[in-house]
């Protein structure tokens, strides 16, 4: 009996794998790039047709997921999970295009079908607080407050009927302030086909992944429609992560980092005073050797065996001048560009890859040798705030166009608290030192104003920047003070204000692609004024009494008559007097003790 | 003849000097008005100048200002705004309407103080009445009051109102109800509370009727003037409805005030406790604090019957420091209202503490705030004590002001008690 399950189950992984095979791939790209770093992009993608998906077959394509996206209506899903800042100064243009990106934090957009707004955001919180359960993250936080509905920088990537176009809803959330780590990866891994256990994927770690630079989980769904073939819905999922080469080296067991004897000192040698007996350290040394086990803390293991096996699993971009070793069973394939190699590995076999140290003194060559030169990204972009103190202050973006030919229009969004109360009359765009007229830089604006405790701002600028010059993005803006209940418990480290979101038109109108390339800012950190959160009886009591002596007061002069000081019923005349007669009696009872009292009660009661 | 033609030079010249006062500090100190206007003292969320402003760039643009939590002032300000010429380009036209807003506040404060309704009231004639300021003096109190010149260059849109309330007071005592009512019903349009300044407006009007047309009923002189106020109002609220393009704009002037919901610092009591004040109780204290705000009208109108102008000074003093956003333009118009009663300064107790307190509050009220929100050396308790004492030292002068009054119509009944030391049974 158990010979024959087995051999039934034998058979149907069989027949799953066949089917398969050509459904799902991945793919880790390795990428030096400048400063002694390495970019790491993983890439797995799975399909599957519509009409299995509609019969809950769901084959490769996570359960889980596909569940939740049927239970909320959702036709396309885009979700981020970023960490740290990725440098363009120096690492050039972002993986993709920036296309699989994310601010800071969560990031959540997608179309849901629906026929109402209603509907919809009643689907949105469904899929919101299905996510949240599902990735661990806190997702079911994304509410009214934290969810626009953007109008000009999203459109969707895969082909939908135009039928359901119409009720398509684009919601989009953000959490800046959530903290990417382990717990969301897990669940991350266990929606690939081997779960993080073979392929690229186990090579995946927390304890390396949240130690990068920079780092982009991402996970897209979305309906493909091939010419001529069925409609498929693919899940994309990319994790793509810069990691420092010396820092990952660090043995695991002794993370500390000590300092080096003199002999092993790197020293800047292009520093005038660099001699035998001076050294100036470098933050980096270039040509540094390193591997994968090095690099990541192990080497793949095995092959994912459902993976399509004409995509090379392992790919490098490094010049072809430098040298690789590869493990055995794997086959090298030089890409006729002469930039990048891919190696394609036996099934059932392990792979490593080690990369010698480059033997050369001179910087300029060895950096030709050991990587790729990065591509200049088509806009830098950093934004930050301006002003002082907690009452008021500006946010300024530095849009920069390196292109000395080309001018670049995007759309900038921005999806702010609503306790930053924005003044849009303050909005400016002016490029840097030029004064005079010019043709305005600002296109068009969306602008959604924030409504007190309901909703975010959300601020949609289509605009450009010319060749070869520096935009700087201006406006104003208030910090209001909240109700002490709405601070969190570290009120004064400030609230988390998400990335700017940056999205650079293709300049054909009539491109297939509605974005050439995305970006992020920064997310920024705003303090606001915080009031005594220890005291809040004592300011009830105390306004109380500020109250109560004007009602008190006021009253009591409207309500009593007038006498002259000697007139009235006598009922013990003056304040002055009274009190008078209490210290007299005071005093008495202390100096004759108990039998005076008592005299002095009999003589009342007299 | 002469005497009124030299009162008439005198008067423009006390005008021509606090419009020069006025236009100097703008165009001298270009910096000055942007900085007032940022002032928690004098900006208030429903009337800041930097709000309109933004209202104004939004309405310009299609977009409704009342869907978005910045501005929260009446709609008729629009399009009045909008009809004069761009702010960013040409200031200078805005600083005239501010400056003329003023202006016409003062003249209103001289037919009062002329008319010497404050000294002697249809039912009631003080007898130290003669010692009184002429309408020069005590507009020129107001105009050169510091509080109503730094509302005036931080244009504050609060100065509209005052000047609505100032001639609502200015037609009663002329014997004007119906004017007086339509001015009434515009500041109650821009800023709500001086609705409660109806009842003791109504008793003014009624006492002050001309003789040749007075209506002797009570009850017909006060449906007829409450229904001229319903109709004004009910006006300006269809103007604005089909201005905006529906209602959303009453929730969010009127719906504002009454639920506090923006708590920017001011220099009233209510913003600190609302933002202490725990959630479950947040609704009943707002209706106390509201209720509190109501229940001086019926007292005051009631014991002070007999001097109707004297119940609308001392609640625009207890306004201006128990409404939910007050400002320093508030006290201004009620320190304005003060002089008026020159004649019964000798009776109060207390003016040099209060002088001390207001003197005090003034200085310490700026540095501790920028200690809180700037230095960072400081918390908001600062801010908040200097709040408190402001508002007690106000109260502290609406009550000597009080006694002071009906210590005064005591002493017509009792001559003999004058300078005598009394007491309250």
């Amino acid at each position: 009996m158990r010979q024959l399950f087995s051999l039934f189950l034998a058979l149907l992984s069989a027949a799953s794998l066949s089917s398969a095979a050509s459904d799902y791939h991945e793919q880790l790209v390795l990428r030096p790039l400048p400063l002694s770093t390495l970019l790491a992009s993983f890439n797995f993608r799975s399909n599957i047709t519509l009409s299995s998906f509609e019969a809950h077959n769901f084959d490769l394509f996570p359960r889980s997921l596909a569940q939740i996206l049927q239970h909320a209506g959702t036709r396309e899903l885009h979700l981020r999970f970023s960490l740290g800042r990725w440098d363009a100064q120096s690492w050039g243009a972002r993986p993709w295009d920036g296309a699989r990106e994310g601010g800071t934090g969560v990031e959540l957009w997608a179309w849901l079908e629906a026929e109402t707004d209603e509907e919809a955001d009643q689907k949105w919180r469904t899929l919101t607080n299905a996510l949240s359960g599902l990735f661990c993250a806190s997702l079911n936080f994304i509410d009214g407050t934290r969810t626009t509905r953007p109008v000009m920088s999203f459109q969707p990537e895969g082909d939908h009927p135009n039928a359901t176009m119409e009720n398509m809803h684009l919601l989009y959330g953000v959490l800046p302030h959530e903290v990417v780590c382990t717990e969301n990866l897990t669940p991350f891994l266990k929606l690939l086909p081997c779960k993080g256990k073979a392929g690229v994927a186990s090579l995946l770690d927390g304890h390396k992944l949240f130690d990068a630079s920079w780092q982009s989980m991402a996970i897209d769904i979305r309906p493909v429609c091939p010419s001529g073939g069925e409609c498929v819905l693919e899940i994309e999922q990319t994790i793509d992560m810069v990691l420092d080469i010396e820092r990952s080296k660090r043995p695991r067991d002794n993370p500390i980092p000590r300092p080096v004897p003199d002999h092993e000192l790197k020293c800047d040698s292009s520093k005038p005073y660099h001699s035998h007996g001076t050294c100036f350290p470098t933050d980096y040394s270039a040509g540094q050797d390193w591997s994968l086990s090095q690099i990541f803390g192990k080497s793949i293991k095995e092959t994912c065996p459902l993976t399509d096996p004409s995509i090379p699993p392992v790919c490098l971009q490094v010049p072809e001048s430098r040298s690789v070793y590869a493990s055995q069973g794997s086959t090298e394939k030089k890409n006729p560009d002469r930039m990048s190699r891919c190696f394609e590995i036996e099934p059932e076999t392990g792979f490593e890859m080690i990369l010698p140290r480059i033997e050369t003194e001179d910087p300029a060559k060895s950096a030709a040798v050991e990587l790729v030169k990065p591509e200049t990204p088509l806009l830098y972009a950093e934004r930050s705030f301006t002003g002082h103190g907690q009452e008021r202050g500006g946010v300024q973006t530095i849009l920069r166009n390196p292109s000395l030919d080309t001018e670049v229009e995007f759309i900038y969004m921005e999806s702010l608290p609503w306790f930053m109360r924005i003044y849009l009359h303050t909005i400016e765009a002016r490029i840097e030192g030029h004064f005079g007229e010019q043709e305005p830089l600002i296109k068009e604006v969306y602008y959604r104003p924030a409504v007190d405790r309901a909703r975010g701002t959300q601020l949609e600028v289509r605009m450009r920047v010319p060749p070869a010059s520096t935009v700087f993005l201006t406006y104003d803006f208030e910090k209001s003070i909240l109700r002490y209940t709405e601070y969190p418990p570290d009120a004064n480290r400030g609230f988390d204000v998400a990335a700017a979101v940056i999205t650079i038109l293709n300049p054909e109108k009539n491109g297939t692609r509605f974005a050439v390339y995305n970006m992020r800012t920064t997310s920024l950190l705003c303090s606001l004024p915080t009031p005594d959160f220890s005291m809040p009886y004592n300011v009830i009591i105390f306004t109380s009494t500020a109250i109560a002596l004007a009602f008190g007061g006021m009253f009591n002069i409207l309500v009593r008559r007038f006498v002259a000081a000697d007139e009235g019923p006598e009922m013990g005349s003056t304040i002055k007097e009274k009190l008078g007669r209490r210290i007299k009696k005071l005093i008495e009872k202390l100096v004759k003790g108990k039998t005076a009292e008592k005299t002095a009660a009999v003589e009342t009661k007299g | 003849m002469d005497g009124s033609k030299v009162t008439l030079g005198r008067t423009a010249g006390l005008y021509a000097g606090a419009a020069v006062l006025r236009l100097a500090l703008f165009t001298l100190f270009p910096g000055l008005p942007d900085l007032l206007t940022g002032r928690v003292e004098i900006s208030t969320p429903v009337t800041s100048f930097k709000r309109l402003q933004e209202g104004l760039f939004l309405y310009n643009h299609n977009v409704s200002p009342y869907d978005g939590g910045v501005y929260h002032q009446a709609p008729l300000l629009l399009p009045l705004f909008s009809l004069l010429p761009s702010f960013a380009t040409l200031p200078i036209f805005t600083y005239l309407l501010y400056i003329a807003v003023d202006l016409a506040s003062a003249s209103a404060l001289i037919k009062i103080a002329d008319s010497g309704e404050a000294g002697s009231s249809a039912l009631f004639t003080s007898p130290r009445r003669q010692k009184r300021w002429s309408g020069f003096i005590v507009a020129a109190v107001f105009l050169f009051n510091p509080f109503t010149v730094a509302t005036c260059i931080g244009r504050s849109t609060s100065v509209f109102t005052t000047a609505a309330i100032l001639h609502a007071i200015a037609k009663a005592v002329a014997g004007a109800p119906f004017s007086a009512m339509v001015a009434i019903s515009f500041a109650s349009y821009l800023s709500m509370y001086p609705l409660l300044l109806l009842p003791p407006l109504l008793l003014l009007c009624y006492d002050r009727q001309p003789t040749s047309r007075a209506v002797k009923s009570g009850y017909q002189f006060a449906t007829t003037n409450i229904g001229v106020v319903i109709a004004v109002l009910g006006a300006l609220f269809q103007m604005s409805y089909f201005m905006t393009g529906s209602w959303e704009f009453l929730p969010s002037t009127y719906g504002v005030q009454l639920t506090l919901s923006d708590l920017t610092p001011n220099i009233g009591l209510w913003w600190y406790f609302f933002i202490e004040m725990f959630d479950s109780f947040r609704s009943f204290f707002l209706a106390v604090f509201w209720l509190h705000l109501s229940c001086y009208v019926g007292g005051l109108s009631i014991r002070i019957r007999r001097q109707p102008l004297v119940v609308l000074t001392l609640l625009l003093g207890l306004f201006a420091i128990f409404k939910p956003y007050p400002s320093i333009s508030d006290a201004s118009l009620f320190l304005a209202m003060v002089p008026l009663y020159r004649h019964v300064f000798p009776l109060m107790r207390y003016t040099f503490v209060i002088a001390a307190v207001i003197m005090y509050t003034t200085f310490l009220g700026p540095a501790f705030y920028h200690l809180w929100i700037y230095a960072g050396s400081g918390n908001a308790n600062f801010f908040y004590a200097i709040t408190l004492v402001w508002g007690l030292g106000l109260s502290l002068l609406v009550c000597d002001l009080t006694f002071a009054v009906l210590r005064d119509e005591w002493e017509v009944e009792r001559p003999e008690m004058v300078g005598k030391d009394i007491r309250q049974i």
